[in-house]
């Protein structure tokens, strides 16, 4: 039993980032309309210049998560172009292409980060980051949460209810959320259609930088593989909840999260990831359009 | 700001503006004016071209040829945010509005461009429409279709436009919302606001408006007082079914 | 011949054989990564039918394209309509799960990789004719009613139908057919290299396949044929140094193409153009 409510504590933490790659993924895809498939790929990309400036700088935590962050929204602001160009082109918009591209920018970062940083070897997060020598950081009778566990679980409510005081709260939220409904509406009453969604570029970019560092946390190490096994996660949690579908996302991100958390709990090997792949093989299979349906 | 004769002045002017989607020429040469204060409508069948040309000058459609002049000023190829800023506002077809997000929200949206002095503009909108201050938390898919007509019309309003496009906004409501609506617009206009509508409804549109303008096919072809189109019998065999 | 040239003739050949996996189910915008699971459910089986129950070639061939085309087939009844991205995202589902079994599965090698598949005399001839074959029948789907049908539904599901076309037994047949190239690709790679590792099959080949479709041009099957052999051909003529930044070059040249003529190098118009051409110089 406590080991149960020990995995399932677990699981909301690594739900938590779930959701948050989840909905940043699904605000690219209201807003700037895109599909970037490579949005975790970018965060792992987050990592390891965070994990390079602690380096550089002697484990200097504040440089290090900074330069996490920064280095997400820049990628975020310098590939935007592209993709905005695509959409243009197409005249209406044109989402598998944005796939696409997508892709190949994950291809480019992927195989950048397995040549040229650490030998391709997977990267490991300096105690001063992570906490990992301290034991456990929060013991509440039975239960007991590392560092990375609680601040991932923290960071991440907050930071989703950030999100949405942002979304209903805000200019910038209300012009996200016409966007999402009708972007040829939304371009009829003039909102700016192309500053939106760079805006959300940033927006996305922030949370992609600071999820980055949530997992460096967590996990403690990072691969150039990372990447890939987390986007095509990211991808069917986006799915199965619906594309788009905010709320959605967030039921689903946690719930993948405790299962995969109970598995690794109970059963050893790679196994765990398998059985997750496959219970959402199902899910699509079943319902393609989503549980949840899609907001597309 | 350009005057013609009369000394009177022209808030719109249009100059044979022409504009294509791909292969289909949805304007060809299209020329028309409007005075400050005025209500002018167009008339036409589906697909004459009266949602091109106000869209065109909202900024949504790229120009072929011509251009168009806002208070004397050329916006021609300026984007849409831009000539909302500028002073038009656009009440599209079908009303627009956002079903998802709630009646305040949609208001705000109207006033994204200077948020400043909203909470006022929403009094003044909430005291001319008291029905959708009553209804301002509600989610605006559930308000009724003249209701979403008088949102979409107190929307353009919080942008503080000089002049309002107005789309075929009787369309798909009840014959007695009609009425009301055309007279919020005919209100509206007393207060100063020019407006330009394309309207189906040619008989109450007439009769709403100071002058008109008959387009066929991407073309204007008759453009003349809204008494002389009334009493036109070509006008009124064509559209008005006597 | 000369080994490399071997290689180079056989491995360009599969890639065109994978790539056209890839352009079937385009044609209704469907990208259809399964098949490179497709490529090493077979693959694996036919080197496995190989050197422990000592099947030949062709037998492994025949039954590895009939796994494919089966497995294919059942995952359409799921997703022979669905969305791009439900397809896309069940591809690299069932690429992930096969490879973790591979790995697993110490019986057939797990990750150290299975060996000793006897070689086959004129491997490289039974390639090409099944290049050849399967060329011909994609010409004649793309030129038939169905495949205008496909062209239609690629821009909007309504027109296919117009067509009087089932979209989903459409988009299911495509699938299937497609699984079925991938199963032969896996049983002819696993016989042309007589080994097989799960590293292989990886996102690499998705990557380089998705590279050839759209540089090539994915509205027309003669793009992959010529984008297979120069993007493989590529690598190998540039210093080491430079090849193993294979995947990144890839990469770019896949977000260039995206970004500049997005159609691919041969498009139809292009190919009508060469039409034109080709009468006036005959007239000439």
């Amino acid at each position: 039993m406590e080991v149960f409510i020990a995995q399932v504590i677990n699981g909301l933490s690594l739900g938590s980032i779930y959701v948050l790659l989840v909905t940043g993924f699904n605000l690219l895809l209201l807003v700037a309309m895109i599909i970037h498939f490579s949005f975790p790929i970018v965060v792992v990309f987050s990592m390891y210049i965070a994990w390079i400036v602690l380096g550089l700088t002697g484990n200097n935590l504040f440089l290090g998560i900074s330069a996490g962050i920064v280095s997400a929204i820049l990628l975020n602001i310098i590939t935007a172009p592209m993709f905005q160009h695509i959409m243009k082109k197409r005249g209406e918009v044109d989402i598998n292409s944005t796939m696409v591209l997508s892709m190949g920018l994950g291809m480019i970062i992927t195989d950048f980060l397995s040549h040229s940083i650490n030998k391709g070897f997977p990267i490991a997060f300096p105690d001063a980051l992570t906490g990992r020598a301290e034991g456990a950081f929060l013991k509440i009778g039975i239960i007991s949460m590392s560092r990375g566990a609680f601040l991932a679980l923290i960071v991440g409510i907050i930071f989703v209810l950030g999100l949405f005081w942002i979304l209903y709260k805000t200019k910038q939220g209300r012009a996200f959320r016409a966007i999402a409904e009708d972007p040829n509406g939304a371009k009829l009453v003039g909102l700016p259609i192309l500053k939106t969604g760079f805006q959300s570029y940033a927006l996305t970019g922030f949370l992609g930088g600071s999820t980055a560092i949530l997992m460096a946390i967590l996990l403690g190490s990072a691969s150039p593989g990372l990447g890939d096994q987390l986007g095509h996660k990211v991808l069917a949690v986006s799915i199965i909840a619906g594309l788009g579908n905010l709320k959605g996302g967030l039921i689903v991100g946690l719930s993948l999260g405790i299962l995969e958390a109970l598995v690794q709990g109970y059963w050893t090997g790679t196994w765990s990831n398998a059985v997750a792949f496959v219970i959402m093989l199902i899910a699509i299979l079943v319902k393609p359009k989503g549980l949840f349906g899609m907001k597309l | 700001m350009e005057q013609n004769k009369s000394g009177e002045s022209y808030i719109l002017e249009v100059k044979n503006l022409s504009v294509s989607y791909g292969h289909v020429n949805a304007l060809k040469g299209v020329d028309i004016k409007v005075k400050a204060g005025e209500i002018v409508v167009l008339i036409g069948a589906n697909g004459a071209g009266k949602t091109s040309l106000l869209e065109t000058i909202l900024g949504v459609n790229e120009i072929k040829n011509g251009s168009i002049h806002f208070q004397g000023r050329e916006i021609s190829g300026d984007s849409a945010d831009k000539i909302v800023r500028s002073g038009i506002f656009l009440v599209p077809e079908g009303r627009g509005v956002f079903s998802s997000m709630t009646v305040t929200d949609n208001l705000l949206l109207g006033a994204h461009h200077n948020l400043k002095g909203a909470k006022s503009k929403m009094d003044y909108v909430f005291s001319s429409f008291p029905i959708l201050k009553d209804r301002k938390n509600q989610v605006a898919g559930t308000l009724s279709g003249g209701e979403r007509q008088m949102l979409a019309i107190a929307r353009a309003l919080m942008s503080s436009p000089k002049m309002i496009l107005v789309d075929e906004p009787s369309i798909g409501l009840a014959p007695k919302i009609v009425n009301d609506i055309f007279d919020i617009l005919k209100n509206l206009n007393s207060e100063g606001y020019s407006i330009l509508l394309s309207e189906q409804n040619v008989y109450k549109a007439l009769k709403c408006a100071h002058r008109g303008y008959v387009m066929e096919t991407g073309n204007i072809v008759l453009g003349a007082a809204s008494e002389d189109l009334l009493n036109n019998p070509e006008i009124r065999k064509a559209y008005l079914g006597a | 011949m000369s080994l490399p040239l071997y290689y180079y003739l056989a491995i360009t050949s599969i890639y065109i054989l994978m790539t056209w996996a890839l352009y079937l189910p385009y044609r209704v915008a469907h990208l259809h990564f399964m098949v490179v699971a497709n490529m090493a459910i077979s693959g694996y089986f036919g080197g496995y039918a190989a050197t422990q129950w000592g099947w030949p070639f062709g037998l492994a061939l025949l039954v590895g394209i009939a796994i494919g085309a089966f497995i294919s087939f059942l995952v359409s009844f799921g997703i022979g309509d669905a969305p791009t991205f439900a397809v896309v995202i069940v591809g690299f589902t069932f690429i992930y799960i096969t490879k973790t079994a591979i790995e697993n599965w110490d019986v057939i090698g797990g990750t150290m990789g299975m060996f000793g598949i006897p070689v086959v005399k004129n491997l490289l001839l039974y390639v090409y004719i099944f290049v050849l074959i399967t060329g011909f029948f994609i010409y004649r789907f793309d030129n038939s009613r169905l495949g205008r049908a496909a062209s239609a539904k690629f821009v909007d599901r309504d027109l296919a139908t117009s067509f009087g076309v089932n979209t989903k037994y459409l988009g299911m047949f495509l699938q299937t057919w497609a699984g079925a190239i991938g199963g032969a690709c896996g049983v002819f790679y696993a016989f042309l290299m007589n080994s097989l590792f799960p590293d292989f099959f990886t996102f690499h080949i998705i990557g380089t396949t998705m590279t050839m479709l759209f540089l090539g041009g994915y509205t027309t099957l003669w793009g992959p044929l010529l984008a297979a052999p120069i993007l493989w051909g590529l690598p190998l003529i540039l210093p080491t140094g430079v090849a193993s930044w294979k995947q990144i070059i890839y990469g770019i040249i896949l977000i260039v193409i995206l970004l500049l003529r997005p159609e691919g190098a041969v498009t139809r118009k292009f190919l009508r153009k060469l039409q034109v051409k080709l009468k006036l110089v005959k007239m000439a």
